[in-house]
């Protein structure tokens, strides 16, 4: 494998843009051909993956669910040819996934319970004037096209903290470390972000894992609609809209902490670091177990650089914290393998309102509020990588000898479910459990999408698909 | 030495099922409704009998072709898989299956070419039949170590009384943690071993496709 032509793969599909505003807008296709005239209107302002010299003031990228292809008039023999679990789509696979409960399809948006989203058109930009204006754009093609009913729109955008944009989450902590490096993506790797070589050092993943029509780590072709062209340089994406119960999280945070080591600060820091596996400023507990440490986050060469294999006991790292469920690195032996054909790209944003620290509010009232994170995986499988994780990782504890514990952070959790924290005897870092787990996470939409290449949207926009 | 891991012994059979072109529905058809309606709770025969730590019934009607570089082979019959992880050696344990489900055993191997006309209640031919059956076993199903079947389930208890005792006492003073703890140590002893596959958890979520 060289190089990848970046030019022909949604940029979406490559990276992260690292822009702070963001508006997904959920389209309905009223007929095909209207529908085809829109996609070719908006191709040329498609952003591809190739480098860029100056950054784009903003960015825009479709996605396609399977009814969108279906209204697209895609012939048969192509429509069937796709992988099940997208054809069915997430709300069909809520059994699979765990979606029960609070995070069941009876509780999300009306946008996601009716089934009548088609195209996902997501647009990124370095502000909120540079946004409203590309949307402006977009809205005026709608327009002159009438190409597609916008049913809705969902804003994200970076929480800013003293007047700095920051990458934190709403529960505070600093996210978007750790995604997988796979072979011909343009960029140097990361160390801990591919695989663990033998001798020690690391390697991008297979393509084909991220990409479709590329070989993935069994050295096979990953599943892909007919024909070949429609699906190369393509992938698939699992949008889902997660809220976050901010009041619940820190009304949580504070009881337990004032029972944990010290009960000082820096023990309740300790214990969300514990929750998580990183320190809420990001550093790995695993490397830096007693205190965060700045110039480890900062260092590309150590903030994802750390394994579990001499902390099999968890006294470190929690067997359970978060980022250690759903990359276990080497936590299940073998090097590491295990995890290699489990791995997903995340393209994460926070929506709503931040929280204040200390805010002083009715946690009841923080957590009425709409927002929360706008989560997407980006794999090339969904059933192997974003499924599995979610299920198997997530929704179970068994792989993670957790028996039937779930996440603690995005689980949903029933009754009698404890985190442990193991420990050793120092006073400063204790066994510890934490019991009667509140949901932290509430599911509220969301979808499978098909996120095709240049040449592929050119072929949709023209008609041109063709399984023979 | 295969087959023997400590307390623990690991019997594979591999039993041809009657390859009979009258009998309607087949015979390996039979055993799979059969094996379909056996319960895999408390009145499982193998949780019913002593000493199975994990069994497993698998009809296997051919190896599966998988494309290249395979090589593309074919079994003789249709076999009858029976896999467990069991206590003690094998003749005890197929004893103990023969003393305590003796019909259940019938019922599953009288599909099977050579399974003594007389079942499992003609002793001598059955444990002949069994053994001739048998092959090596070298892996065992990982979460078996070397216990027997009664201090295992004895271990689960205590490790789920433990966990809960921790949450509960978490923070209290030392001398009630002590207190409470002798008497949880008591309760333990005193109350008798789990019945095998009685702890029934019902996981939430569904499982299958090729995501595991």
């Amino acid at each position: 494998m060289s190089k990848l032509n970046a030019s022909d793969i949604q940029g979406f599909a490559l990276r992260g843009y690292n822009m702070p505003f963001a508006r997904f807008c959920f389209l309905h296709f009223p007929d095909a051909p209207r529908a085809r005239t829109l996609i070719a209107r908006l191709l040329p302002f498609v952003t591809t993956g190739q480098l860029w010299d100056k950054k784009p003031q903003s960015t825009l990228n479709l996605a396609f669910t399977h009814s969108g292809l279906a209204a697209l008039k895609l012939p048969l023999d192509t429509l069937i040819s796709f992988p099940p679990e997208f054809q069915l789509g997430m709300k069909a696979r809520g059994a699979i996934l765990g979606d029960i409960g609070l995070n069941s399809a009876e509780h999300w948006d009306e946008v996601w319970r009716t089934g009548h989203v088609h195209l996902w058109l997501a647009i990124n930009a370095v502000d909120a004037n540079e946004l409203a204006a590309r949307f402006n754009d977009v809205q005026a093609v709608l327009k002159e096209t009438d190409g597609a009913t916008l049913l809705d729109t969902q804003d994200a955008n970076a929480i800013v903290i003293d007047g700095q944009l920051t990458t934190k989450e709403h529960f505070g902590y600093t996210d978007g470390f750790g995604n997988p490096d796979f072979e011909g993506v343009c960029r140097d790797t990361q160390p801990g972000q591919g695989k663990l070589m033998p001798d020690g050092s690391w390697a991008p993943l297979a393509t084909g894992e991220l990409l479709l029509g590329y070989a993935d780590e069994a050295g096979e072709l990953p599943v892909a609609p007919v024909p070949h062209l429609l699906g190369s340089n393509g992938t698939f994406m699992a949008y889902r809209k997660l809220h976050q119960n901010v009041g619940t999280f820190r009304t949580f945070l504070d009881h337990w902490s004032k029972q944990y080591g010290v009960g000082d600060d820096l023990a309740k820091q300790k214990l969300a670091a514990k929750f998580i596996g990183r320190w809420q400023d990001g550093t790995p507990i695993e490397l830096s177990p007693n205190q965060p440490d700045p110039g480890v986050v900062k260092d590309p060469n150590r903030n994802t650089n750390f394994m579990f294999g001499k902390d099999l006991d968890g006294t470190r790292c929690p067997i359970g914290a978060h980022i250690r469920r759903t990359n276990p690195r080497d936590a299940f032996g073998f090097e590491g393998k295990l995890v290699h054909r489990r791995r997903i790209s995340r393209r994460g944003m926070p929506y709503g309102p931040a929280v204040p620290p200390g805010d002083k509010t009715d946690p009841k009232q923080i957590d009425q509020v709409d927002r929360g994170i706008v989560f997407m995986a980006v794999n090339a499988s969904l059933s192997r990588q974003f499924e599995f994780v979610q299920q198997q990782w997530i929704s179970y504890g068994n792989d993670a000898h957790q028996g039937n514990e779930k996440d603690l952070l995005i689980g949903h959790h029933g009754e009698g479910e404890k985190y442990a924290i193991q420990g050793d005897t120092t006073p400063g870092n204790p066994p510890f459990f934490c019991t009667s787990l509140p949901n932290f996470v509430e599911l509220r939409g969301g979808d499978y999408f098909f996120i095709p290449s240049i040449t592929a949207l050119g072929m949709l926009a023209m008609g041109l698909v063709d399984p023979r | 030495m295969p087959s023997q891991s400590g307390k623990v012994y690991g019997l594979t059979l591999l039993c041809p099922i009657l390859d009979d072109p009258t009998a309607i529905p087949s015979h390996d058809l039979q055993i799979r409704g059969h094996l379909a309606e056996l319960s895999t709770g408390p009145d499982s025969p193998f949780a019913i009998a002593p000493g199975t730590h994990l069994a497993r019934l698998v009809v296997l009607d051919d190896v599966i072709y998988v494309g290249m570089p395979a090589r593309e082979d074919h079994l003789k019959s249709k076999y009858l898989v029976f896999e467990s992880n069991c206590d003690g050696d094998r003749d005890s344990y197929l004893k103990g299956l023969a003393d305590t489900i003796p019909d259940e055993l019938d019922n599953i191997w009288k599909h099977c070419t050579g399974y003594p006309p007389g079942g499992a209640r003609d002793r001598g031919a059955f444990l002949a039949y069994m053994r001739k059956c048998e092959i090596e076993t070298t892996f065992f199903f990982a979460p078996v170590n070397n216990k027997t079947r009664e201090e295992t389930l004895r271990a689960l208890r205590t490790k789920q009384a433990v966990a809960h005792f921790i949450a509960t006492h978490q923070g209290m003073p030392p001398a009630q943690i002590q207190r409470d703890l002798l008497s949880l140590c008591d309760r333990l002893a005193s109350t008798p071993a789990p019945k095998p596959a009685a702890v029934h958890v019902q996981r939430a979520i569904v499982t299958g496709g090729r995501n595991e």
